[in-house]
C-alpha cells in the first residue's frame, strides 16, 4: 500500500509483500524489513544485459517484510501512479519504487530520448500495482485525447503512460542559425489516449538555447 | 498529490495549475514569453523570435529591450500553454495601467498589451501599461511598502516607481580598518552590510530566499555619455550604475584619496 506523507516522502505498508525501489533510497522503517539488492533491476539475465547495453540503467532493491518503510530522494516530488494492466515509460532517473509484481523492462524511445540527452531507451513498468515516480516540482497530469493531443518540452517530460503515439517536432528553421530561433526548437507530440506526467522545471536538453 | 488529470477543459484559463505552473489560454491572440519556459501546450502554438519580420508590428508597440530580445519569442495561435521555471514559484499580476520593474530572470510572460522597456536599472526590467504578466520566484513573493531596506538577492522588483537606492551601513565602513574588514572579511562580516533602499510610494516585491534566478549575460545598454552600466566614462571615477562591492581596492583608493 503507497501513500505520500507530505509530497516527498513515500510511506509503503507491507504485510510480507515486496516493493522494487531505487536502491538507496529508503530512509526509515519500522517493524521487520529485508533489504536485497536486485542485480539488473530483478528482470534476469536479458534484462541485466539490455540494461547494460541500452546505458538506461537502474540499481534496484527488494524490500520485503511487515511493517512500514519510507522512501525518499533528494527532496524530489514524489508522484503516484496507479497501473491496472497498462504500461507506464518513465526514465530510470524518474523512478522510485514500485510494487514488485509489477514488471519492469526497458524500450526504445527513438528521437525523444536522443532530444532529452538521456539516452535512446526508457524504462517500462507493466501490470496491476502502483508507482512512485520522482519529478523536480510536483508534476501536471495531462490527459491525452483523440481530440486533444498534446505537445511537451522534452525537458519537462518525466513519464507517459497508456495508448500513446509519440513523434518528435523540430522547429530549427534558417532563423534559428541567426539566433532568432522560436526558443522551443524541439518538441515530442503525443497523440491518441493517455496521461502524460511533466515536471515544472527543464532539464538541460541539447535544445536548451536553440 | 496530483492524482488530479488535466485537460484543455479542466486548465484554468490564465491562472495558476498549482504553485508551480501557469497556465496560459491563448484565443487568436499572442504572448511575450522568455525562452525555454513552455513546458507542454494543447493545441496549436507557434514560436517565433521577435525578430521575426511578421511581429515587427508587435515588436515596435510593446518590446523596448533589444538586449534581451534573444531571450524571447512570441508565442500565438489558439490553445492552452503550460509555463514554468526551475520548480520556482509562478504568479501572474494584473497592472492597469501602471508600472512595474522587475529582475529580468524573473519575468517570465506578459501580454502584448503591456509595454517591455529596459529600465534604467541594470539587469532590471520595466512593464508599462496594462495587462496579466508571469513572474517566478524563490518562495512565495511579499509584497512591502516603503520605506525599507531590502537585501539585494531577495528583491525580485517594485511597482508605482518608489525610489531605489544603495544604502551602506556606515560604521562598518568607516577608517582604516573598517576598509581592511570591508576588503578580507577578517574580523566578521554579517554578509548584510549592503542593501537596496526603497524611499517614496510604491510597492517593493520580495521573494522570501536569497536564491536568484539565473540570468542571462545579456550585454551593456549603448555606450552613451549618462547612461548607467553604459561604460562610458563619466565625470570623474569613471565608475557608473551598480558601485562594485564594498572591499574592492579601487574603492579604498578613492576613500584615501590615492
Amino acid at each position: 500500500m503507497f501513500r505520500l506523507q507530505e509530497s516527498k516522502v513515500l510511506a509503503v505498508d507491507m504485510t510480507g509483500d515486496a516493493v522494487k525501489a531505487k536502491n538507496g533510497s529508503m530512509v526509515a522503517y519500522d517493524g521487520e524489513m529485508a533489504f536485497k539488492k536486485l542485480s539488473g533491476g530483478g528482470e534476469g539475465l536479458r534484462g541485466m544485459v539490455t540494461r547494460r547495453i541500452t546505458g538506461e540503467q537502474m540499481t534496484v532493491m527488494e524490500v520485503k517484510g511487515h511493517g512500514t518503510c519510507w522512501f525518499a530522494d533528494r527532496a524530489s516530488e514524489i508522484n503516484l501512479v496507479g497501473l491496472q494492466g497498462d504500461k507506464l515509460y518513465v526514465e530510470s532517473s524518474n523512478f522510485l519504487a514500485a510494487d514488485a509484481g509489477l514488471r519492469t523492462g526497458t524500450s526504445f524511445t527513438g528521437t525523444r530520448g536522443a532530444s532529452q540527452g538521456n539516452g535512446l531507451f526508457t524504462t517500462t513498468v507493466e501490470g496491476h500495482g502502483q508507482v512512485a515516480i520522482m519529478s523536480d516540482g510536483p508534476a501536471v497530469v495531462l490527459r491525452v485525447s483523440a481530440q486533444y493531443p498534446l505537445t511537451v518540452d522534452p525537458g519537462a517530460y518525466v513519464a507517459h503512460q497508456g495508448n500513446l503515439r509519440q513523434s518528435f517536432q523540430s522547429g530549427v528553421t534558417f532563423r534559428t542559425l541567426f539566433g532568432e530561433g522560436g526558443g522551443e526548437a524541439f518538441q515530442i507530440r503525443f497523440e491518441g489516449d493517455g496521461l502524460v506526467y511533466v515536471q515544472p522545471s527543464e532539464r538541460n536538453t541539447i535544445a536548451g538555447d536553440v | 498529490m496530483s492524482t488530479v488529470h488535466h485537460d484543455p477543459v479542466t486548465l484554468p484559463a490564465d491562472d495558476n495549475v498549482n504553485a508551480y505552473t501557469f497556465c496560459v489560454e491563448l484565443k487568436g491572440s499572442q504572448w511575450f514569453l522568455q525562452k525555454g519556459k513552455m513546458i507542454a501546450y494543447y493545441g496549436t502554438i507557434d514560436f517565433n523570435g521577435v525578430g521575426h519580420g511578421r511581429l515587427d508590428h508587435l515588436t515596435r508597440t510593446s518590446f523596448h529591450s533589444p538586449l534581451h530580445a534573444s531571450d524571447w519569442v512570441v508565442a500565438e495561435g489558439s490553445g492552452k500553454m503550460l509555463l514554468a521555471d526551475r520548480a520556482f514559484d509562478v504568479n501572474s499580476y494584473d497592472l492597469e495601467d501602471g508600472n512595474l520593474t522587475i529582475r529580468s530572470g524573473n519575468l517570465l510572460a506578459f501580454q502584448p498589451s503591456l509595454a517591455l522597456k529596459q529600465s534604467i536599472v541594470p539587469g532590471f526590467l520595466t512593464l508599462l501599461g496594462t495587462g496579466k504578466f508571469v513572474a517566478a520566484s524563490n518562495g512565495p513573493v511579499v509584497f512591502m511598502e516603503p520605506p525599507i531596506r531590502v537585501d539585494p538577492q531577495a528583491l525580485v522588483g517594485w511597482a508605482d516607481c518608489p525610489s531605489p537606492c544603495h544604502h551602506y551601513d556606515h560604521g562598518y565602513m568607516t577608517g582604516l580598518l573598517g576598509g581592511l574588514r570591508a576588503m578580507t572579511g577578517l574580523g566578521g562580516a554579517s554578509g548584510e552590510e549592503h542593501q537596496f533602499e526603497f524611499a517614496g510610494a510604491g510597492t517593493v516585491l520580495l521573494q522570501s530566499s536569497e536564491a536568484l534566478l539565473a540570468e542571462q549575460a545579456v550585454g551593456a545598454p549603448p555606450q552613451q555619455a549618462g547612461v548607467p552600466g553604459g561604460g562610458a566614462s563619466g565625470g570623474q571615477g569613471g565608475r557608473s550604475g551598480a558601485p562594485g562591492l564594498p572591499g574592492q581596492l579601487g574603492d579604498l583608493q578613492r576613500r584615501f584619496g590615492l
